[in-house]
């Protein structure tokens, strides 16, 4: 029972369009979720736990199936059949989730600056922050867009300092399919997952 | 070394806050974490595939749901990507066996000798130690980055350059600090001559992997052999260069090493877990840096 109401609870979560932000509201909305992710590294508890509590904060702001889609690019989405395109979006998603979660060992109290919302690609906008350590500054962008044309904006990249999450696991993908097939890039990357 | 200054961004994933700059000042802190770090990693393995195995459903409905207006939706984001087509958007790669064999070999460098040795630095030198030692190096490199915004015809930025070496040079003890950005709001800007030939119009074709320096290219390549005259750390037989600290080779060398070192003590441990992200390292370091360096030349 406790099991159901946590998915259900996911579910709510992950799914209303309702957590997205508002276009006039992606400063200021990220601001205050990211001042709320700085509090909870600052807490004593594990990674693990850490890792939990900031992917369920920052989770309604992505497009994980997006991301996914781009990832995997047009050619080969259109090709797979729909029981492959949702395997290899849980897959995906769990990757991007484990990677995040391993960073966090590496956040020494560097500080975040905002650089306001710019206008992006077809429409879309642009986030820039700043991550403000000791010695040195990286650019962190966000992009965002209109998720369901209604004014619910997500994030569907990051850009740090230059590197597309999207963009450097496209070209991993197209480089990893370029001599195996569909299923066995699913392998490569499920076996990474459980490394 | 530098696939280590390179690589840092990766080191933030999905960017907020997750950013790499690994404190090692505090001894006791990092013995400590050292010591649970094995039974960390456990647990975030454990965490992560509970929380993904809770998010099955919610995404396999999500996945199918959106099916109908696929094409579509992926279609507006297309141009602003690089060609996922395996056949087309893999680039021309003549040295990818050497490519292949120097990053297997860089990686094991970094994993068996640079990052024990770094360990133990830290262990002995603070951080705050390592950060003056590290302005200190990037301070004498001034004429580098002055010379190349000159060439960019970055003349703002060249000029706070010089600014930023005669203030933290005399203000900085010898550019130990950094007076100049702190008091002043002098930012440094890092130009160098693969990011002038860039701003040219000149492309990255041919990937070169470096010994110790990780990946670079043609291009970049060029553009540390002629970085080389301007560098006070680097002997030069070409002018009379009498700004030069290092005479020899053999100088040159223990220089620019001692800067290395000290800037990878600056990023430990980034390596192995940004290295976690790669289905395949050598293409997967060899992009990383490429996108990193395109973005350096827009800036």
């Amino acid at each position: 029972m406790k099991k159901t109401i946590t998915v259900l609870t996911l579910v709510a979560t992950l799914s209303t369009p309702a957590l997205a932000l508002k276009k006039d509201n992606i400063e200021a909305g990220m601001h205050t979720k990211i001042d709320s992710v700085l509090v909870v590294l600052a807490k004593k508890t594990s990674t693990a736990t850490k890792g939990r509590e900031i992917i369920s904060m920052m989770d309604s702001l992505f497009d994980y199936t997006l991301m996914a889609k781009l990832a995997l690019g047009q050619d080969t989405w259109n090709k797979i059949t729909p029981a492959q395109k949702s395997e290899f979006t849980k897959e995906f998603i769990t990757k991007l989730k484990q990677s995040y979660v391993e960073k966090l060992e590496l956040y020494n109290n560097q500080k975040v600056a905002y650089k306001g919302v710019a206008p992006y690609q077809k429409g879309r906008l642009q986030l820039k922050t700043e991550l403000i350590g000791k010695g040195e500054t990286y650019k962190i962008n966000y992009n965002f867009h209109d998720s369901d044309k209604n004014g619910d904006w997500l994030i569907y990249d990051v850009d740090l300092a230059g590197v597309s999450i999207v963009q450097s696991n496209r070209k991993q993908f197209a480089g990893q399919l370029k001599t195996k097939s569909f299923d066995q890039l699913l392998e490569s990357i499920k076996l990474a997952n459980n490394r | 070394m530098r696939v280590l200054k390179l690589i840092v961004p990766f080191l933030i994933v999905l960017g907020t806050n997750s950013y790499a700059n690994v404190n090692i000042t505090d001894l006791n802190h990092t013995v400590s974490a050292m010591a649970i770090l094995d039974d960390k990693s456990k647990k975030i393995e454990n965490s992560v595939s509970k929380i993904s195995s809770k998010q099955k459903s919610i995404e396999v409905t999500d996945a199918n749901s959106s099916g109908s207006n696929i094409s579509s939706s992926i279609d507006e984001f297309e141009d602003e990507f690089e060609d996922a087509n395996s056949s087309t958007a893999l680039r021309f790669d003549p040295l990818e066996p050497y490519n292949r064999a120097m990053t297997k070999i860089n990686d094991k460098m970094i994993i068996h000798i640079l990052d024990p040795m770094v360990e133990g630095y830290n262990n002995v030198v603070p951080e705050g130690g390592r950060i003056a030692i590290n302005m200190f190096f990037k301070n004498i490199q001034a004429p580098v980055r002055v010379a190349n915004n000159l060439l960019q015809f970055k003349l703002k930025n060249a000029t706070e350059e010089t600014g930023r070496f005669v203030v933290n040079t005399i203000f900085g003890l010898c550019g130990f600090f950094d007076p100049a950005e702190s008091d002043l709001k002098w930012e440094a800007h890092d130009e160098d001559f693969g990011q002038t030939l860039g701003y040219y119009g000149v492309s990255d074709a041919i990937p070169i992997v470096l010994p110790f320096l990780g990946p670079s290219n043609l291009r970049d390549l060029t553009g540390i052999v002629v970085d080389g005259y301007f560098d006070p750390l680097r002997s030069s037989k070409i002018g009379n260069a009498n700004y030069k600290i290092a005479k020899n080779t053999l100088e040159s060398t223990l220089y620019k090493g001692a800067d290395m070192f000290n800037r990878a003590s600056l990023h430990a441990g980034e390596y192995q877990i940004m290295k976690n992200d790669a289905l395949d390292l050598y293409p997967f370091l060899q992009d990383s840096y490429s996108q990193h360096q395109k973005q350096k030349i827009k800036e």
